[in-house]
């Protein structure tokens, strides 16, 4: 028994009931607590539940709204009341990068991973951070966005995986990892069905972004047959025959363009030299022997200019910064056949157009390699002369 | 242990006014439960505790869900659901909320101050196992408040004191025997923490370790059960997740301990320092004017409140901010910061007399200052691969147990309570560095001390566990007896014992089996001149009991008894004499230990 010197209220009280009774009544008592405890437990996780899903719901709210510092506390909020919720733990993860705290993110990410970890949207995520953090995380960054495209999407696998694989062929743009990026450009475009206009339109400028030409006119010719007033088509086109060289397939994409389209200063440029080139282009098509010979004669007087103006001005530089040999031997020999070269001569013998070119084209070599690169109708005369040098890609 | 059988006699003997005034089917069902009430009170004693356990436990795990919904709820009332409430609540709050734990401390329950750990050793080492049931509703309902309100204190302390209180309340309604009602404090104690903790083992060791000091069979079943129906009544409502989720890790070397045995010298120093300051603050504030206690809550909370307008993680048990810890989500310099501040406001909040538990803001600090101390030594060597989470959860370890200063029950704590046993290493390297060094520096431990200030002088468990016991092998004379063999002639062990004068004279008959013969008797017979009078005739006494030499000195003296001397014998073969005890040595030898 217990000391009744110590606790004699408790002794005096022990008198009045039986042992049946108190048991009885702590039994009865224990199935009271656990109705209350249930219902005061299932009252809390609902409150819970709630309240995890409001500040989720806000935080949602803020992070498609552009503030993701306000996303951020939201979300912690959230996991307050929910923090075993892996949508919630992922979301704010994003808003962690979303506010440049990368490690934060990656920490969450990591820890998500392990517990899922084909999951694509973890792995994209991861990506991105790998991605922001330069090129020495690039492969990391490969890692993460190959698991990505690979990795297991709830929606819409197809489209996530290509939407992912074209984000990852511009971060590989981005840091001019152009081997990797032709092979996924490739992919890219292989896998982009025929019916989505946009989506190949996306992997002909990618393709035109990987400088990879032939494949970029491809892609858009294709396109222009379904919809051949496209002004991105257009564009897409004409671009990727100025880069093959193909200046009057450009040019007349170019001219087939909205004016606004054309406000672009890069195709307002490539228009003003295709056309410059088809104008002063003695080879194209189609030309008549007065034609070429006209033709011939103005890139001789325009590249004899250029030569003479290059070499007055490289006279003022000090002596010995250039080799005399290339421009000055260029300039003399084509003033030697100044005489065969006349309009009237080349009307006359159409044969020596195909001798007096290489001339303009060597006056123009050099004078572009000592004196840079040449502007306007010279550019033009320039781009003539590589394109017979032969660009394949 | 009593192994008394109560009479379940006595309910019969009285009138029953239930089977007297009530209808028919009331007196059946009431019949019924006599029957089953009789069968349950005519079990041993033993048996009825363990029955009894399973009940504490139960109602300690429902009494934990509730005082841990209260609390939130006090929270969210008062606080709001944000992370970050707004400026003037942050101030205000935590200051009304001080102010009215004061008056109810005060005024309505004064049992309520003070530790619950202490509380309930006092229940088994001065008051009888009784805990006023005031005090449980008082700790339970100040403490939701405090805590809910921001103080920077925890509620497994609180929850321990419910349980032992609830415990205690049952042993004395059911009229346990002394000696029961005095064990049922701990086994309540046990289950209330492993309902706070979700976590069974630590707070069975803890109590152990702590409040009870041995592990006693006859309570051990007790406390086992009643921490197992917590934590399972516990979990059916609050689910069974592991109190802090911790991130996965490997430890690639065994050179990597050396960075722990680091945060356990760092976190030992840390432990030390807190306990130090709460040391040396508790009995100077103890003795400003009374009138003071009124307003020394709401002034903590003031300044907690301060705190918790940039940092609100301090406010509170800060389970989520251990969370956020342990998944690296801090820097170093926040986590170093967090540890600071939080020492601070919990010394703030403990030595203004909140009543609350050190357990949850001693795994705050110790996460923060792991978590910070594994950033830097990353700094410095990357190629460690323990990640900032791992040192965050060793660090929880490493305060426990510098501050705590229960070094087993910090390393299961903390596997507990992550659910993650991929550190036990480290955390038993770390916990014992911060273990010795907060040992070495601070002689008394924490809640001792506390029992101390407040005049009372409760068994030290810590120095009962680290008490060398004093053996027979202390006491012993290895020549001080003359062993005979059981077929010595009579005349020869007469010429043997001349030799030694005083010495008992012993002869083994049996294997096993010692006999202690009479000098006078022996030297009779060796006169009466027969040649082959054995020495066994001469009327032995016994069996002698026999000690072994590991054996303690109470033992000793126990099995001395009346006895002039008792053999002390090898464990291997009880035949082989290893020595003698008498009742003047075993004096000596505790003599000549107090003199040490």
């Amino acid at each position: 028994m217990a000391s009744s010197t110590s606790i004699p209220s408790d002794a005096s009280s022990r008198k009045k009931y039986s042992r049946e009774i108190v048991l009885l009544t702590t039994l009865l008592l224990l199935l009271l607590s656990v109705v209350f405890t249930a219902f005061a437990a299932r009252m809390y996780h609902k409150k819970y539940h709630v309240l995890a899903d409001e500040w989720f719901a806000r935080g949602e709210q803020d992070f498609h709204s552009g503030n993701a510092r306000a996303a951020l506390g939201d979300y912690r909020n959230a996991l307050l009341y929910s923090p075993g919720n892996t949508n919630f733990q992922f979301h704010l993860a994003q808003a962690l990068a979303g506010t440049g705290r990368d490690d934060e993110a990656r920490a969450y990410l990591t820890i998500l991973l392990s517990d899922s970890p084909g999951s694509g949207q973890i792995n994209l995520e991861l990506a991105r951070i790998a991605g922001h953090a330069g090129p020495k995380a690039m492969p990391e960054a490969l890692r993460y966005y190959h698991a990505a495209i690979y990795g297991v999407w709830d929606t819409d696998p197809i489209a996530m995986r290509w939407r992912i694989r074209k984000e990852f062929c511009e971060y590989l743009l981005n840091n001019d990892a152009m081997n990797q990026a032709e092979a996924e450009i490739i992919a890219l475009a292989d896998n982009t069905s025929g019916e989505d206009i946009p989506g190949q339109k996306i992997a002909g400028n990618l393709l035109l972004r990987a400088r990879m030409w032939s494949r970029a006119l491809q892609e858009f010719q294709t396109l222009l047959s379904h919809d051949p007033r496209d002004p991105d088509v257009l564009a897409g086109v004409a671009t990727a025959a100025f880069e093959l060289g193909q200046y009057s397939k450009a040019d007349e994409c170019l001219n087939r363009l909205p004016r606004e389209k054309l406000s672009a200063p890069d195709l307002a440029r490539m228009r003003e030299v295709s056309k410059a080139i088809v104008s002063l282009n003695p080879f194209a098509p189609g030309l008549s022997t007065d034609q070429k010979a006209k033709r011939t004669a103005t890139a001789m007087a325009l590249a004899q200019a250029r030569a003479t103006a290059c070499e007055r001005q490289s006279d003022g530089a000090p002596s010995g910064s250039h080799p005399t040999s290339g421009l000055e031997s260029a300039l003399a020999r084509s003033k030697q056949n100044e005489g065969d070269w006349t309009e009237r001569n080349l009307r006359r013998h159409p044969e020596r157009v195909e001798k007096a070119m290489p001339s303009v084209f060597e006056m123009e070599d050099a004078a572009a390699e000592r004196c840079g690169e040449p502007q306007g109708a010279d550019y033009a005369l320039w781009l003539i002369s590589r394109s017979r040098g032969g660009n394949t890609r | 242990m009593s192994f008394t059988t109560l009479p379940p006699a006595a309910p019969d003997t009285k009138p029953d006014p239930i089977s007297q005034s009530s209808s028919r089917p009331v007196r059946n069902l009431w019949a019924t439960w006599r029957s089953w009430s009789n069968r349950i009170f005519a079990l041993r004693e033993d048996q009825l505790f363990l029955f009894l356990a399973v009940l504490i436990g139960i109602f300690s795990g429902l009494a934990v869900v509730c005082f841990r919904m209260a609390i939130e709820w006090v929270h969210l009332v008062s606080l709001g659901s944000s992370m970050f409430p707004p400026v003037p609540r942050v101030l205000i709050v935590p200051t009304a909320g001080g102010l009215v734990v004061a008056l109810m401390v005060i005024y309505v329950f004064p049992g309520a101050r003070g530790s619950g750990v202490n509380q309930t050793k006092a229940a088994v080492y001065v008051s009888n196992g009784y805990i006023p049931f005031n005090a449980v509703v008082g700790k339970f309902l100040i403490c939701a408040l405090g805590i809910g309100t921001g103080q920077s204190l925890g509620p497994e302390d609180p929850s321990l004191q419910i349980g032992a209180g609830i415990a205690s309340l049952m042993g004395r309604r059911l009229n346990l025997s002394q000696e029961k009602v005095r064990l049922i404090a701990p086994v309540g104690a046990a289950a209330g923490l492993a309902a706070a903790f979700n976590a069974p083992i630590s707070s069975v060791i803890f109590v152990i370790e702590e409040v009870i000091g041995t592990w006693s069979a006859g309570v051990l079943g007790a406390i086992v059960l009643a921490a197992v129906s917590a934590v399972v009544t516990m979990r059916s409502f609050m689910g069974p997740e592991s109190l802090f989720r911790v991130p996965p890790f490997r430890i690639a070397s065994a050179g990597e301990l050396l960075a722990y045995v680091v945060l356990g010298i760092i976190g030992g120093g840390a432990s030390l320092l807190f306990l130090k300051w709460l040391a040396y603050a508790r009995p100077r504030i103890q003795k400003w004017p009374s009138w003071t206690q009124y307003f020394q809550p709401a002034a903590a909370g003031l300044m907690i409140g301060f705190i918790g307008i940039r940092l609100p993680q301090v406010m509170g048990a800060g389970y989520s901010a251990i969370d956020q810890a342990l998944h690296g989500q801090f820097s170093w310099k926040l986590l170093l910061v967090l540890a600071a501040l939080k020492i601070f406001a919990t010394g703030l909040s403990f030595l203004s007399g909140v009543p609350g538990g050190m357990f949850a803001p001693t795994l705050f600090i110790g996460a923060m200052l792991g978590g910070a101390v594994g950033s830097i030594e990353h700094h410095f060597f990357p190629s460690l691969t323990g990640t900032v989470g791992t040192y965050a959860l060793v660090g929880m370890g490493v305060f426990f147990a510098g501050f705590l200063r229960t070094p087993i029950t910090s390393v299961f704590m903390v596997i507990e309570v992550s659910g993650s046993y991929t550190a036990i290493l480290p955390i038993m390297v770390a916990n014992l560095v911060a273990y010795l060094i907060s040992r070495t520096y601070q002689k008394v431990p924490l809640f001792d001390l506390l029992a101390r200030q407040d005049g009372m002088i409760l068994p030290s468990i810590e120095e009962q566990r680290e008490q060398v016991p004093l053996t027979v092998e202390v006491a012993m004379k290895t020549d001080g007896a003359v062993v005979a063999l059981p077929d010595e002639l009579a005349r020869d062990l007469a010429r043997r014992a001349e030799a030694k004068k005083d010495a008992p004279i012993l002869v083994r008959t049996n294997p096993g089996q010692w006999l202690l013969l009479d000098r006078e008797e022996i030297r009779q017979l060796a006169a009466d001149g027969a040649m082959n009078t054995k020495a066994v005739e001469a009327k032995p006494k016994g069996p002698l009991p026999v000690l072994f030499r590991d054996q303690s000195l109470e033992d000793a003296l126990h099995a001395v008894g009346d006895w002039p001397a008792v053999p002390v014998v090898s464990r291997a073969d009880l035949s082989k004499f290893e020595g003698i005890v008498t009742l003047a040595d075993i004096l000596r030898a505790f003599r000549n230990a107090s003199l040490e």
